[in-house]
């Protein structure tokens, strides 16, 4: 990987604030902001919840909300620019599908770094996206 | 949504379904040949192991089908599952001895708890009636605040919950087992329950979680972690939020699930013969996978509009079975004194055909908590939906719901079962087996029949719709806690097991069934209710300050 500025680089955000400091170290490695893309994976809804029931949320109010969400987060000056992507599904699929998509140089993300029992039962996002991922990972762990 | 699914999961259930007529077909050759019952031996050993499992024991008379494929599922089940769980769940402390009735932990629990909670909150399920009905009409309502559904939405959606077959079935059951009598202590338990229901659903709007989309996750397994972390508990708060998530994934396979599908069978064999246990050419396991391929559709196949009518019809539904069960009251009118009179008698006066005192108190209370699910800590997940700023608001909605589902809708099957007289060994013999192999479902189905001939198809449609609602509604509690144990990912892995309860459900023997769902949906109460008994302080300073507001006017009704 050449120690160049990058021309596409996908950040996960999970609205931690381990997750925005992974977006400042990202916003070092470009030339502009704009060349960053903040990427946010909701899950999708279960029939079942009584919101679906009774219609008063579907996919698309939920994308509406996050990313007003996230641009209400990102008001600030240094992130003028920054592409805000929204998408449905499993996380680590779905970062790794958009990085591909995108012809992404790198990833950059944080890891919570979840251990004991609830790394064995959930796992890490982080870990998967590695696996899945086409392009370079820059972990930045905690 | 990925909902290509559907596709690959019908193939499989179209291979289950053949297995499933192949071994049946083998199966009814080696019934020929076999005899009277291998399995049904089997159950005996089993149910000898289990001093613990106070009806199982008792209630077991010779199984027709003992000896073909259900039959063997069914004593397998029994042994392996229900047995070793109620061992220790269903402890009693030596009291069988000691009192002559078998007192289980849970069901001494969950009187306490409620007890509790009433006198904790000054009696909120009698004054904040009126309150919670004006709330549920919307009268309160402001479409900016946080959540998802109206105060009225997600009642309806806690109620398509628990009005299921524990209304129907599970009434009939109490009153089988426990004789009139026990109907005196539903009520009671479900008056009491109300505030049980308040407090935790006060506590799943607190302690919710709303993310950046607007999506909301609560429910008694984040009161329990991040509630009693904050009152520095914070192991013993994830080990009481674990064992509820595990105890409602249990419930949604047993309670939520199996018993809905066994009881509705158990009502529907009546009228249609191709369903029916007990003929030799009936084939109920079709029954089972029909349901499952329904509620696949559902919670694989993601067709909301399936599950949006199911749930949405229950309370339609509800009010029909009233007006039907206010009907066949009115058709014995001369027999309502009486009822209450032998309401009143049995609760009190100790007969040793029903266990006693004490062992009629112990049935009415299981059955009305098996049915509201007050003090389970599982409609909180629902509730926690509502959009509102005041998470007491949502409580007090909630406590509507023990009233509507035990003291409306159970005491009305409670009264058409006393009045028609149809648990009564004595009046009518022939239906004595019904009680004796706990086919609650059946017996109301007689009772139905005794006034007007075609009310039992109305009651068909009833428990047919009762047990869909509640399936889906309840695989939306297993799932939530589900994933919350192990994350979205593994949410297939799930829904195929709930799926193959579902099945289950149409071949275990409904005592078995009910045993199962007892012991899941009841211990649920273990870690829920000494978790609220914690928080109950939290809970009391927020609806006196709720209370004092709704009194001052500072909190007024929205202007329309």
């Amino acid at each position: 990987m050449p120690w160049l500025p990058k021309k596409s680089v996908i950040v996960p955000i999970d609205f931690s604030d381990d997750a925005f400091a992974a977006l400042d170290t990202a916003l070092e490695l470009v030339a502009d902001a704009s060349h960053v893309h903040a990427i946010h994976v909701l899950p999708y809804m279960e029939v079942t919840d009584p919101g679906v029931i009774w219609e008063a949320i579907d996919d698309d109010s939920r994308r509406k909300h996050a990313e007003d969400a996230l641009r209400e987060r990102l008001a600030d000056a240094k992130y003028q620019g920054l592409t805000i992507q929204v998408g449905f599904g499993d996380p680590g699929r779905e970062v790794a599908d958009y990085a591909a998509s995108q012809k992404a140089e790198l990833i950059v993300l944080s890891s919570h770094g979840r251990t004991g029992l609830s790394r064995l039962l959930i796992g890490s996002v982080a870990e998967r996206i590695v696996r899945l991922a086409h392009c370079p990972v820059l972990v930045i762990r905690k | 949504m990925k909902r290509w699914y559907v596709i690959p999961w019908s193939a499989c259930m179209c291979v289950l379904a053949a297995v499933v007529l192949c071994i049946s077909a083998g199966t009814v050759d080696a019934q020929q040949t076999q005899g009277e019952g291998t399995a049904a031996t089997e159950k005996a050993a089993a149910s000898a192991d289990a001093p613990a499992a106070p009806q199982a024991e008792e209630t077991e008379p010779a199984n027709p089908q003992a000896d073909t494929w259900m039959g063997k599922i069914d004593a397998w089940f029994g042994k392996n599952v229900v047995t070793p769980i109620a061992t220790v769940l269903f402890y009693d402390f030596g009291t069988k001895e000691s009192l002559g009735t078998a007192l289980p932990f849970v069901v001494v629990w969950l009187l306490c708890g409620a007890i509790f909670f009433t006198i904790r909150m000054k009696f909120i399920n009698i004054r904040a009636f009126g309150h919670a009905i004006r709330l549920t009409k919307g009268d309160y309502d402001d479409k900016s605040d946080p959540g998802e559904v109206s105060h009225f939405q997600a009642l309806a959606s806690a109620l398509s919950a628990t009005v299921g077959l524990g209304n129907i079935a599970g009434v009939a059951i109490a009153v089988g087992q426990g004789g009139p009598g026990a109907v005196f202590w539903l009520i009671v338990a479900g008056l009491l329950g109300m505030t049980s229901k308040f407090a935790e659903c006060t506590l799943g709007q607190m302690y919710r979680t709303v993310d950046p989309a607007g999506t909301v996750s609560g429910g008694a397994m984040h009161y329990l972690k991040d509630g009693l972390a904050e009152l520095r508990m914070p192991r013993l708060g994830k080990v009481l939020a674990v064992m509820f998530a595990v105890l409602c994934v249990g419930g949604s396979f047993g309670g939520g699930n199996a018993f809905q599908v066994n009881q509705s069978l158990r009502a529907l064999g009546q009228k249609i013969p191709l369903l029916d246990h007990e003929s030799p050419d009936g084939m109920p396991w079709i029954y089972g996978l029909v349901m499952a391929i329904l509620a696949g559709m559902v919670i694989i196949g993601g067709i909301r509009r399936i599950a949006a009518t199911a749930e949405k019809i229950v309370p339609l539904m509800c009010g029909i079975y009233v007006i039907t069960c206010l009907f066949i009251i009115i058709g014995h009118w001369d027999h309502v004194a009486g009822a209450f009179a032998e309401i009143f008698r049995g609760a009190f006066t100790p007969d040793a055909a029903y266990g006693g005192a004490l062992g009629v108190m112990v049935i009415g209370i299981k059955r009305a908590a098996f049915s509201n699910e007050a003090g389970v800590g599982s409609a909180a997940i629902a509730h926690s939906a509502a959009k509102t700023n005041e998470p007491v608001s949502e409580g007090i909605v909630a406590l509507l719901e023990p009233f509507i589902d035990t003291v409306v809708v159970c005491t009305m099957t409670a009264l058409v079962v006393v009045i028609t007289g149809v648990y009564d060994a004595q009046q009518f013999p022939e239906y004595a087996v019904l009680v004796e192999r706990n086919n609650g479902a059946a017996l109301t189905m007689k009772a139905f029949g005794d006034v007007i001939s075609w009310f039992p198809w109305v009651l068909c449609a009833t428990v047919f719709l009762f047990a869909y609602s509640t399936l889906i509604s309840w695989s939306y509690y297993g799932e939530r806690c589900w994933t919350w144990l192990f994350g979205p990912r593994s949410s297939l892995a799930y829904k195929l097991v709930f799926l193959t309860f579902t099945f289950l459900g149409s071949v275990i023997t409904a005592t078995n069934i009910l045993e199962f769902s007892d012991l899941m949906i009841l211990s649920m109460a273990v870690p829920n209710v000494l978790g609220v008994v914690l928080l109950s302080s939290k809970v009391r300073r927020a609806l006196d300050d709720y209370w004092r507001r709704v009194q001052s006017g500072e909190i007024a009704p929205a202007k329309k």
